[in-house]
């Protein structure tokens, strides 16, 4: 599937690149940004850096080009070194797609596009276009990322406009091909007790965003689903396993990841005026599957494979407000909850965070962020081989970025 | 009696400088552009990335100026936001691959001069600014 979209990719630039007179017609821009971070942690490392140490390990820098040959077609591609701890450390393909546009209510992109949903997902890596160091981590983790914000197929999108006092309707419908990579930071925890995935996790995805600009000026709803079918993977176990009357056999075995269709709704809202921006929004990850590990030594005794089942049901919200002091100075601040319904009880099953933050523009093209963070909860963003001593309850973290992009 | 003539008051002020605002800045289009006038709705739309074709059918580009006091009421009349707020919000639709950064240029008659040889293209410059070669569109 992706070797059909990436050959279709090439195919379209290539007669692109025939049709056009000269490099003026195509009309190449060329754009990028960088930003580092650093961080600082009471209680716990977070984000699997050494932050209780005060930890740089947070560097991102993008590139992307785009050609503009007709006004109707766009083509395009952005690359990115993403380093957050023992997380990236890798340049990575973050789209690469052909856009046509008929008009402002129809218009298609394909090939690696980003994701449309929630309010900040097809964002939430561009780090200037925002004034948070960290989004809400319950509905935007920063550790997992790459692999939440694209997928290789298409979006269709446009905007209806509603009569005359109905406001416009912004649409996006969206399916393909989504990949967790073998060192997302969704499997964190899974590679830290012997298991692996040796090819990634993947499977087909769809879904779609609308967002409704009310005739309330500066007041926008939304709503987004995202559906995942049925995805399996390879996997391995490096982990012993004791069977009675065979005693302990020796990983690592191979296996089966199997995640059930999932289906992950999203709700939110903005309202902004003049100098004041207050944003919200929820949304819920249930899902559930089972780890198959194959056990040579057990499958003449009519044991094909141990089946380990897994569950969760996190459901998260935040609302956020952010005010424009200057032209140059902004201040904000947010409430976000994350709550593992099928965990147990106990500070692993949730994650509260306050947090106040400011960024300030020097001029158009560098800018400074802070950030301070009052957590109580581990559900999203420990590991224990980071925090060997045992992960704390309750961490306080500060951030502190500089950007520049042009 | 007297709260209704201050309302009053505050409000024909309020009026008269946004009346102000729109007389400093002229919009300027490509001759090759079919509409004479845009709503100030549709010129947020096209200069916020929301729209890239007018009622009519003319597909448009936006072309801004990088600063100045044209610019800032430009900002403040159509757009609702301060330049950095403006820059981020095409910062997030050029780096996830949803549109072109708008040319920038450093002068009303550069903008002119582009506008004037490039198809599509729509700008704003400062309402006295010679305007040779391009159409002046009327804000309705």
């Amino acid at each position: 599937m992706k070797r059909l979209w990436i050959g279709t990719m090439a195919l379209t630039l290539m007669s692109v690149f025939a049709v056009a007179q000269s490099l003026d017609d195509l009309n190449i821009q060329i754009h990028g940004y960088a930003t580092q971070g650093f961080l600082y942690s009471s209680q716990n490392n977070v984000l699997t850096t050494n932050s209780s140490d005060g930890s740089p390990a947070w560097t991102e820098a993008v590139v992307n080009i785009s050609a503009h040959p007709i006004p109707k077609l766009r083509v395009g591609a952005q690359v990115r070194y993403f380093l957050l701890g023992n997380l990236g450390n890798a340049i990575t393909l973050d789209w690469a797609q052909a856009e046509y546009k008929v008009n402002n209510r129809f218009g298609v992109r394909f090939g690696k596009v980003k994701t449309p949903t929630g309010l900040f997902n097809e964002i939430q890596d561009i780090d200037s276009s925002y004034m948070w160091s960290l989004l809400p981590q319950g509905i935007y983790p920063i550790v997992s990322r790459n692999s939440l914000l694209s997928h290789t197929g298409g979006v269709v999108y446009g905007t209806l406009k509603l009569g005359t006092s109905g406001g416009e309707l912004d649409y996006r419908a969206f399916g393909g091909e989504r990949e967790l990579a073998a060192d997302d930071g969704y499997f964190i925890g899974l590679r830290e007790s012997g298991i692996a995935f040796p090819n990634g996790v993947n499977g087909a995805v769809l879904g779609g965003t609308l967002k409704w600009n009310t005739p309330v000026n500066g007041l926008m709803v939304g709503a987004s689903d995202l559906r995942d079918t049925l995805w399996s993977a390879t996997m391995t176990d490096a982990n012993s396993i004791t069977v009675p009357g065979l005693g302990t056999l020796s990983g690592p075995f191979n296996g089966t990841y199997m995640l059930q269709p999932l289906d992950v709704p999203f709700y939110f809202g903005r309202y902004e005026k003049n100098k004041v921006s207050i944003t919200g929004e929820w949304a819920r990850l249930p899902f559930s599957g089972t780890l198959n590990v194959v056990v040579p030594a057990l499958v003449p005794f009519g044991i094909p494979y141990l089946q380990t089942p897994f569950r969760a049901d996190q459901r998260a919200w935040y609302g956020m407000a952010s005010y424009k002091v200057t032209s140059k100075m902004q201040f904000g601040m947010y409430h976000s909850q994350s709550v593992n319904h099928q965990a147990v009880l106990g500070p692993s099953r949730y994650s509260k965070d306050w947090v106040l933050s400011a960024r300030y523009d020097m001029n158009e093209f560098v800018y400074a962020k802070a950030e301070q963070h009052f957590l109580d909860g581990t559900e999203i963003g420990y590991d224990a081989n980071a925090n060997p001593g045992g992960i704390n309850p309750s961490t306080r973290l500060t951030i502190l970025k500089l950007g520049v992009s042009f | 009696m007297k709260r209704i003539l201050w309302t009053s008051m505050l409000a024909s002020i309020s009026l008269l400088c946004s009346l102000q605002g729109m007389a400093q800045i002229a919009l300027i289009a490509n001759p090759g552009v079919k509409a004479s006038s845009m709503s100030k709705k549709d010129v947020a739309d096209v200069f916020t990335g929301r729209s890239t074709v007018l009622p009519g059918g003319s597909q448009v580009a936006p072309v801004l100026l990088k600063s100045g006091a044209v610019h800032e009421a430009f900002l403040l009349e159509f757009i609702g936001k301060s330049d950095a707020t403006y820059r981020q919000l095409w910062r997030s639709l050029v780096f996830s691959g949803q549109a072109d950064m708008p040319k920038s240029l450093d002068s009303d008659s550069a903008v002119v001069g582009f506008v004037a040889h490039t198809p599509g293209s729509i700008g704003y410059i400062g309402a006295s600014s010679p305007h040779e070669g391009v159409k002046v569109l009327a804000i309705k």
